[in-house]
């Protein structure tokens, strides 16, 4: 624990540090758990000024082009320069871009600068909601920030007709079309789990828009919605994460962040709120229009300690949902099953596979925890390597034979790639108890691709292939067992460490994983995997019967449900949170965080918060 | 933004000098609206866009206009039968209005409705309404003030097209993810007419016999109706293993229609559908996203190769040239009567 002189002096120092070197440069964060409030609010505070002094100070004078919307926020926040940032504003008025992206930054701007911009510049602002119609966009995150700003504008400015807006709607009709979708939203995610679930960099395309809203919204309801929301998300965050990093599936990731698990836009929040890792370049470059905001929120005491304490082993269980299914599916959106298994050494998550989400979906994987995170590609997976129309078609409206091309050139390059780690297969199915995961992947002939792909990186310490078929690793404090289930070759990867290619349609994996605290060698671990009694089958279709390291018979057959010491495993009953942590009926619009004697009751019936310390 | 609409004005300009001639001497009927993405397949939503995207009209065949806001995604234009300075737009923020050809405009659907693909006003009811979307069908009986939703015998809501059966009032033909749906009683009730395995993205009811339907589906190939929509039989010679797009009646010439499609290039039929001709020489892909006949000029012919200028042929695609834009993807090239 911290202690109280030594934090205060840190929270002294560590502004002038920052200056000197951001702590995305800097060393790792000291993570050590706050316990004292007002030191926690401190060091909080403290990491917001780092991030708003910096990025003000990206603005150099006579250079334009680097006095932007977030050096504007920026400074507005910390209250300086407001006449340059009228000047401006009224110059970057004049050619708004971005659409859904444009309108939080200039959201934030106004009312960071109601009593500091000009009237010019404010009138600027006004004249640019009036002619510029961005574009509302075609996903969950878009739709949060499109509808958040235009609340919040359309309160700022009341009793104005169509005319005076780019949709032509008056601000009575804005403002109750916007309050109704974000009431929507907010009730679907409570009742039956969010779309775009737990990504490592669409987090802050809803918690900047939400901690607006907990902010600038007039409606006491509203604000208090914005910040039992916030509440929400970030415990979804924090009890998945390891140091920081947001770990297991995910509805979106990218490349990068599939691999060097720490970098991605979540991370800047593990740092923010957490404290326990560094932030991304740039604080995550939108970072800044949360923190300009940031003042008025505080993490609850019980979501810091869910983020921060690997003391215990535990396993979370989630219900999320798809995003919306317009073709070749019966249902609009389907469940999704996740399990997440965390010690201090490691995670191991996943979700049932399948087509859950398009292009950027990641199903299942082990992170092992490290040092320092920047650089390290800390993770280990297997995926059935899949695109096709059919994919885009279920979740786009657009024509479907030039999507995968197109997806290529609009920042996801590896779709169509055969080498491809990112993505769901709607050939694999998943399953997960404790530290074990089971992929079983069916793939029919003609399909892209009739292979597996594993990855394996550079940052193991150990790689042992086995005769008795298993792949022994070592990252960090974890021992990892892989099985693959078929005949494989290895291929090099350009970001370092290698590709295992498993070019058979009927396939899988297996992965056990455990503390290397829990074995007395290598050898002993290696021996003990050896010994777990295992039968795989791949015709007429993959089955594999396998009694895991902590003593679960499972027995997973392609297309059936799994067995689980002899009892089917049913779906039916899984929660939107049970663990020791989060716990909430699918339905009830009820969240329960829990942590040692604290708790904390986010009731959306109600609109209540209701917080206690157990006895 | 001026300096692109100028370049881009120019360009169409220059195109025009050496592509086709302007209308005759009479003035033209219709405008032409293109609906077109044109900066690239690699340009997502909130990017800096680095063309101006959107709806562009053209008055005089020769040169375009940018007409309202700069999306990336406007599905189809449609003119407003109570105003000559109407338009309505299907558009990835909903159905828009504009009162005054595209200087003000005004979203008419709210947060439950998004990408309209399909936009149809009823000629025998012209309060009414129809729209086709990812979720099922929408109307609106008041010109788009309120809207209702109203899909009911509809399997998988997915709607690209939309089409109204001119001679009677309330008989509408929609195009869903499995197949051609009819109503008969405005969208109350639906029935499946012509099952299909996916996508139907064009329903067309020929202006010479309104008994005449023709549908462009997804892997269902091309399909031909003769007694208003109720039965469907393939059209042979047209390809099923591509996705069609498009398909357009000449007005002026009573059995040749046209119709394009993914890697099915540009096909020409001029005996009602009994035998088609692959014009698509010429033309620098196979990739044709829309195309559309100039009812104020016979034998004109407009074609939209995917991320290529958008081509025109005065002989119905015997010869191309370049017309309009660099590079474009035209989600829909239609004409919209001045009156």
């Amino acid at each position: 624990m911290k202690t109280l002189s030594g934090l205060a002096l840190a929270v002294v120092f560590s502004v002038p540090l920052a200056r000197a070197q951001p702590s995305f440069k800097g060393p790792m964060p000291d993570a050590t758990v706050i316990v004292d409030a007002s030191l926690r609010r401190a060091a909080y505070l403290s990491r917001i000024d780092e991030a708003l002094i910096w990025r003000a100070a990206m603005a150099k004078p006579g250079e334009p082009k680097t006095f932007g919307l977030g050096e504007i926020v920026a400074k507005l926040a910390r209250r300086e320069d407001a006449a340059a940032c009228s000047e401006r504003l009224i110059e970057l008025m004049k050619a708004p871009t971005g659409d859904m992206f444009w309108m939080f930054p200039v959201t934030a701007i106004y009312y960071l600068g109601r009593d500091q911009l000009t009237p010019e510049a404010k009138a600027a602002v006004r004249e640019a909601w009036r002619v510029y119609m961005p574009l509302r966009g075609d996903t969950e995150n878009h739709w949060a920030m499109y509808y958040s700003s235009l609340y919040l504008m359309a309160q700022q400015w009341p009793d104005e007709p169509g005319e005076r807006w780019f949709n032509g709607k008056s601000s009575q009709e804005n403002f109750e079309e916007s309050r109704d979708y974000l009431l929507h939203w907010m009730e679907l995610t409570t009742t039956t789990g969010q779309g775009e679930y737990d990504c490592t960099h669409y987090i802050g395309e809803y918690a900047i828009p939400l901690l607006h809203l907990a902010t600038w919204a007039r409606d006491a309801a509203m604000r208090q919605r914005g910040r039992m929301m916030l509440d929400y998300v970030f415990a979804d965050y924090a009890v998945e994460t390891l140091d920081g990093m947001y770990v297991g599936a995910h509805a979106r990731t990218d490349d990068t962040t599939l691999l060097e698990k720490w970098n991605g836009f979540s991370s800047f929040f593990g740092w923010l709120l957490l404290g326990n890792c560094p932030p991304t370049v740039s604080y995550g470059g939108w970072g800044i229009y949360f923190v300009a905001a940031a003042k008025n929120y505080e993490l609850p005491e019980v979501i810091y300690r869910i983020g921060t304490d690997r003391a215990g082993t535990y396993a979370h269980y989630e219900r999320k949902r798809t995003r919306h299914r317009w073709r070749n599916s019966d249902v609009r959106n389907a469940p999704v099953y996740k399990t997440t298994y965390i010690t201090k050494d490691y995670a191991v998550g996943s979700d049932q596979g399948g087509l859950l989400q398009p292009i950027q979906q990641h199903s299942w994987d082990v992170t092992w925890a490290v040092p320092d995170p920047r650089g390290v590609h800390n993770t280990i997976f297997s995926n059935q390597p899949h695109f096709s129309t059919y994919e885009l078609m279920m979740y786009f409206s657009e024509k479907p034979d030039f999507m995968p091309a197109t997806v290529t050139s609009q920042g996801k390059p590896t779709y169509i790639s055969e080498s491809k780690l990112l993505g769901g297969s709607p050939y694999e199915q998943i399953f997960q108890r404790d530290d074990t995961v089971i992929s079983l992947c069916h793939v029919p002939a003609g399909a892209n691709f009739e292979q597996v792909n594993g990855f394996f990186s550079k940052d193991l310490a150990r790689v042992e292939e086995d005769a008795s078929g298993w792949i022994f690793t070592q990252g960090g404090n974890a021992y990892i067992a892989y099985r693959p289930l078929a005949p494989y070759e290895w291929k090099p990867l350009e970001v370092g460490g290698k590709r295992l290619r498993s070019p058979q349609g009927k396939n899988g994996t297996i992965v056990q994983a455990a503390s290397v605290a829990e074995f007395k060698s290598w050898d002993d671990f290696k021996a003990a995997i050896r010994a777990l009694p295992l039968e795989i089958r791949l015709e007429p279709t993959p089955r594999v019967a396998f009694t895991t390291l902590r003593g679960k018979k499972l027995v997973c057959t392609y297309g059936a449900a799994p067995i689980v010491d002899g009892t089917t495993f049913d779906y039916s009953g899984w929660k939107l949170f049970s663990g020791p942590y989060l716990n909430a009926e699918v339905g009830s619009g009820k969240l329960t965080i829990t942590h040692g004697a604290l708790e904390r009751v986010l009731d959306f019936n109600t609109v209540t918060i209701t917080d206690r310390v157990k006895p | 933004m001026q300096t692109l609409k100028l370049k881009l004005f120019f360009a169409a300009w220059l195109a025009a000098l050496v592509g086709h001639a302007p209308l005759g001497a009479a003035a033209p009927k219709h405008d032409l609206y293109l609906s077109v993405l044109l900066s690239g397949q690699g340009q997502i939503m909130g990017g800096r866009a680095p063309a101006l995207s959107g709806v562009y009209r053209s008055t005089d065949r020769l040169k375009v206009e940018h007409v309202g806001f700069g999306h990336i995604r406007m599905f189809q234009v449609i003119g407003d039968p109570h105003s000559a300075d109407g338009l309505y737009l299907a558009a990835l923020n909903g159905v828009v209005h504009s009162k005054d050809r595209g200087k003000t405009w005004r979203i008419l659907t709210g947060w439950d409705m998004t990408e309209p693909k399909g936009l149809v006003i009823d000629p025998n009811a012209t309060d009414h309404i129809y729209a086709g979307l990812p979720d099922g069908i929408a109307v609106s009986r008041d010109r788009g003030a309120t809207w209702t939703r109203m899909n009911d015998g509809i399997r998988r809501s997915y709607t690209q097209t939309i089409t109204i059966d001119r001679t009677q009032a309330g008989r509408v033909l929609a195009g869903t993810e499995l197949g051609i749906y009819l109503t008969e009683d405005g969208a109350r009730t639906w029935r499946l007419v012509q099952p299909t395995t996916e996508t139907t993205y064009d329903l067309r009811q020929s202006p010479h016999d309104p008994k005449i339907f023709f549908a462009a589906t997804t892997s269902s190939g091309a399909l031909w109706s003769e007694d208003r929509g109720r039965t469907w039989r393939p059209i042979a010679g047209v390809p099923k293993k591509h996705t069609l797009h498009n398909g357009v009646f000449d007005p002026s010439a009573a059995r040749r229609l046209v119709l394009c499609g993914w890697d099915a290039g540009l096909l020409v039929s001029e005996d009602g559908g009994r035998t088609w001709l692959d014009r698509t020489a010429g033309l620098p892909n196979r990739q044709i996203w829309s195309v559309a006949v100039d009812p104020d000029q016979p034998g004109r012919l407009y074609a939209s190769p995917f991320q290529q200028p958008v081509y025109v042929s005065e002989d119905f695609g015997l010869t191309w040239k370049p017309a309009f834009f660099e590079k474009a993807t035209a989600f829909n090239l239609t004409f919209v009567p001045r009156s």
